[in-house]
Formats: C-alpha cells, sequence, structure tokens
C-alpha cells in the first residue's frame, strides 16, 4: 500500500531532506515548508519509484522543490541554470603555502563559521559540497540528479571546498 | 633531469596539477577503486603539496560533518506522515464514519470484514497497510520509557502524568498512518537509526519465535524528550515497545507495575539500564505474556542493547 511505501521510502529520509532544503533555501522554518512540498509530490509520485537509493530519489525532489519555491518566493536570489557554465570555467584560486597548519586551523573552526562560509558559497557550488559531504551522495548520485557530468560535479567540488578551505583556512579572499 | 624523464608519472592518473587535485578529492570520497587509490596515494607520498591538499581537505570533512544536522521535529514528522494518510483515505474514504455511504461502505467491507462498523478507526488505519489479517485485531502496545527523570523522579504523581502521555502517544500511533518510522524486522536496522536519530539504542530482540515479531521503531515524544520506540506483531495484535537509557535517581521498579490510563491498560517496570512502559487495549494476560517474554529476551541477549 502506499502509506507503507510512503513510510519505508521517504519518512527515514527526512533529515537529509530538511538539511539539503534548509542550505538551499537558506533557513528551517522555509526547509519545513519546502519539504513538506516535496513530500507531497514524492507521495503523489512514490508509484514510479523503481527502487534504488530512496535518499537519492527524494532529495531529487527536494532540490526541485526548493528551486521551485525560491523562483516563486524569492525570484531575485534564484541564480539562472544558464549562468552555471561560467562558475564552471572560473579557473581556482591560486594555491598559497600548502602547509599542515593550514589544514590544522580547518580542523578548528567552529561550527558558525562553517555554516556561515557555506552559505556564502555560490548556488552551484554550495548544492553540490552539500549533497556529497552532508547528505553523502556519491558524485554518479549527484550528477544524476543536476543532470550535469561527473566531471562537473568534480570540479564544482573542488572549487567548493577550495573556498571553503580558504575562509577557513585563514586566508582571505581579496574582496 | 632529461625532458624524458619530465614525466615520470606513468601510472594512468592526470598529469594536469588541476586534475591531479580532482583525484585527491575523489581519494577523500572513497571514490577510487583499490588500484587507483592506491597511484594517488604514491603520488601524494612524492608530492608535499598534493599531501598538504589531501590534509586540508581531510580537516574540512571533519568540520563539515560534524556541523549540527536538521532535526526532525515529532511535529513536521507528524505532518509528513499526515500526508499519506489523507490522500489514502481519499481514495477509499473510510475517516468519517458517519458519512460513509452505502457504496463507500460495500467497498470498504470488501477489504477489511465487516469490523468497520465495529472499529472505523483501527479499520481504517489496518486499511492503510493493507494488513487485512488485523482487521479484527485489537492493537496491542507496549511502551516502554525511560530517560524521562522529570517524570520518574516525581514519584507516583509524576508516574501518572508519564501514564497519561504514553497513553496519549499510543492512541496517536493507532490513528497516525504507520506506525513505525522505521520498516524492518532486523534489530541491526532498527537499533542504528533510533541511535541516529535520539542517541539511544534500546534492546530489541525479534521475539518472532515467541509470537511477537518486530515490525519496526518509531520516535515517541513524552514531555519534551524524545524517546525510542519499537513495534511488534502478536498474531493479530500489534505492539509498540519505547525505550530509553534509565537515571539513577529515577524510582526502580523491578516488579512489573499495573497500571492503567486513558483507557489502555499499562505495565510499568525498571531494569538496570532501561525504565519501561507497556501499554495496550487488549487484555491483561496477552500484554502480561509479552512483559514477560520481552524481559526474558533482553535479560538473554543484554548486549542487544545499549543506553548510550
Amino acid at each position: 500500500m502506499l502509506a507503507a511505501r510512503f513510510a519505508e521510502v521517504v519518512l527515514p529520509h527526512l533529515g537529509d531532506a530538511l538539511s539539503l532544503a534548509r542550505w538551499l533555501t537558506g533557513n528551517t522554518a522555509d526547509a519545513e515548508d519546502v519539504v513538506q512540498e516535496a513530500c507531497l509530490k514524492a507521495h503523489a509520485g512514490i508509484a514510479g519509484f523503481a527502487g534504488g537509493n530512496a535518499r537519492a530519489w527524494l532529495l531529487t525532489i527536494v532540490r526541485n522543490a526548493s528551486y521551485t519555491w525560491m523562483a516563486r518566493n524569492r525570484p531575485r536570489s534564484v541564480v539562472a541554470v544558464g549562468d552555471l557554465a561560467d562558475l564552471d570555467d572560473v579557473s581556482p584560486p591560486p594555491d598559497s603555502d600548502a602547509d599542515s597548519p593550514e589544514a590544522a586551523l580547518i580542523a578548528k573552526a567552529d561550527s558558525a563559521a562553517v555554516e556561515a562560509a557555506i552559505a556564502r558559497l555560490p548556488q552551484a557550488f554550495r548544492e553540490t559540497v552539500v549533497l556529497r559531504d552532508i547528505n553523502g551522495l556519491s558524485y554518479r548520485e549527484i550528477a544524476t540528479m543536476l543532470g550535469v557530468p561527473q566531471g562537473t560535479v568534480m570540479s564544482r567540488l573542488a572549487r567548493a571546498r577550495g573556498l571553503l578551505m580558504t575562509e577557513l583556512g585563514g586566508r582571505h579572499e581579496p574582496a | 633531469m632529461s625532458p624524458h624523464e619530465n614525466r615520470p608519472h606513468e601510472d594512468g592518473l592526470p598529469q594536469d596539477p588541476q586534475d591531479m587535485k580532482l583525484m585527491i578529492h575523489a581519494l577523500v570520497d572513497g571514490e577510487l577503486d583499490a588500484a587507483a587509490a592506491l597511484a594517488v596515494e604514491r603520488r601524494m607520498a612524492a608530492d608535499p603539496e598534493l599531501a598538504a591538499e589531501h590534509a586540508r581537505l581531510l580537516a574540512l570533512r571533519g568540520v563539515v560533518a560534524s556541523l549540527p544536522r536538521a532535526a526532525v521535529s515529532d511535529d513536521f514528522l507528524a505532518r509528513i506522515a499526515a500526508i499519506a494518510e489523507v490522500k489514502d483515505t481519499g481514495e477509499g474514504d473510510v475517516t468519517q464514519p458517519s458519512a460513509i455511504t452505502a457504496e463507500a461502505q460495500q467497498s470498504a467491507q470488501q477489504q477489511q470484514g465487516n469490523v468497520i462498523a465495529m472499529r472505523p478507526r483501527a479499520a481504517r488505519w489496518f486499511n492503510s497497510f493493507d494488513w487485512r489479517q488485523m482487521a479484527a485485531s485489537i492493537a496491542l502496545t507496549a511502551v516502554l520509557a525511560s530517560g524521562a527523570t522529570q517524570w520518574l523522579t516525581t514519584a507516583d504523581n509524576g508516574s501518572e502524568s508519564f501514564a497519561v502521555a504514553v497513553a496519549n502517544g499510543h492512541r496517536r500511533s493507532l490513528l497516525a498512518a504507520t506506525p513505525v518510522d522505521i520498516v524492518s524486522s532486523d534489530r541491526h536496522t532498527v537499533k542504528p537509526w533510533l541511535d541516529a536519530r535520539i542517541g539511544v539504542s534500546p534492546a530489541a530482540p525479534d521475539m518472532a519465535k515467541d509470537g511477537y515479531a518486530l515490525l519496526g521503531g518509531r520516535v515517541e515524544v513524552i514531555g519534551d524528550r524524545p524517546m525510542p520506540a519499537l513495534v511488534y506483531r502478536h498474531h493479530e495484535h500489534l505492539i509498540t515497545l519505547v525505550a530509553a537509557p534509565r537515571q539513577n535517581e529515577a524510582k526502580s521498579v523491578p516488579v512489573a507495575d499495573d497500571l492503567s490510563a486513558g483507557g489502555f491498560l499499562l505495565v510499568h517496570w525498571t531494569d538496570d539500564a532501561f525504565s519501561y512502559w507497556a501499554i495496550s487495549d487488549a487484555e491483561r494476560p496477552a500484554l502480561d505474556d509479552f512483559v514477560t517474554r520481552f524481559r526474558a529476551a533482553v535479560l538473554a541477549n543484554p548486549a542487544a542493547g545499549s543506553p548510550g
């Protein structure tokens, strides 16, 4: 029955769904609204879920719901998909002295600083790093969800992490 | 160094430094097979810059992994679970027994037998799970709860409040779309699920051989504290177990104590690690038998559960 399937497929992943929605929309209250909308869609489409990774399936719906929600409620903040190609072409920042003290600094960063740094990432980088490091999806799952090649996922991830490491490692990007 | 030796890497990895960095990320992310991982590790050993990137990545991964996760509140979970409930009842509407038309009743009875007129709520709930064999059943819920020192330490008055809260949770679970948040007959699935959400993993023996099969688990919120719940099935009856670690100052109840609240029968007892509550709308002997067997199963295999 649908209710049992819904309980099995959707409910265990609500935490992940809320995390992703929170990072995409920027706040917890909006995340709950978005996830609720996503779950309505998930319930309507659950017959089409063919098995496999339920979390990735639900998160794909949550991601779409997040952008739909933001387009409706905060039209000015949405990054147009067409802009992403430009982001992918940006060359990585020059690497300064690579020493272990920087790794130590990163490791000591407090949660507020890490969250602020993630929140400041460009949308395409943020969603990639959140899907990988917070939701734990594989490169392949992320590539499928975003509809981009795995190489793009890898370069976005490297760029996103590069920006985070730069910020948390104590080096300040030129304003 | 001759130009020929200027390309020392014949390991199949990218020559481009930026592409090589992607391989470090892939290594950290566990995306490389053993051969590629070995090759990348060799490169790192020979290249301090790659090794430093690796160290930074591990540090970053550590701090990101330790970020607080979004909490699924009981209220929110109820809202989401209600989606399935509302939609399902929309298809074969048995939510409002008084509003059931003869036609609808007929179709519902085809699914559930004649019980619907007697126990419309239970019938609707069973319908949502398609457990037709349960249509004539009485739900039996045993709620094993502890860790609620604010209830248990305040003597009988607190116990009564707690019992009422347990009864309310039990009643709500009967009305909900599902009595469980995680469906599994395997305690190795249920325990980590509970542990990950509320940091408590009670013993969850599958007592199928005794006639009590583990159906899954959920989180029950009593007072302002989340508590783990396990759901069992006994023939046509349902059993839900909720457990949390027992605090030192909690009142000790080594002998099962029979109670009642909200029209349900309860059994309350404690052991070294947990304080337990059992609730049921079945007969007292069925509940007592369940409690006896559960306590025996926990005693026989104490490692099956841990308070932490």
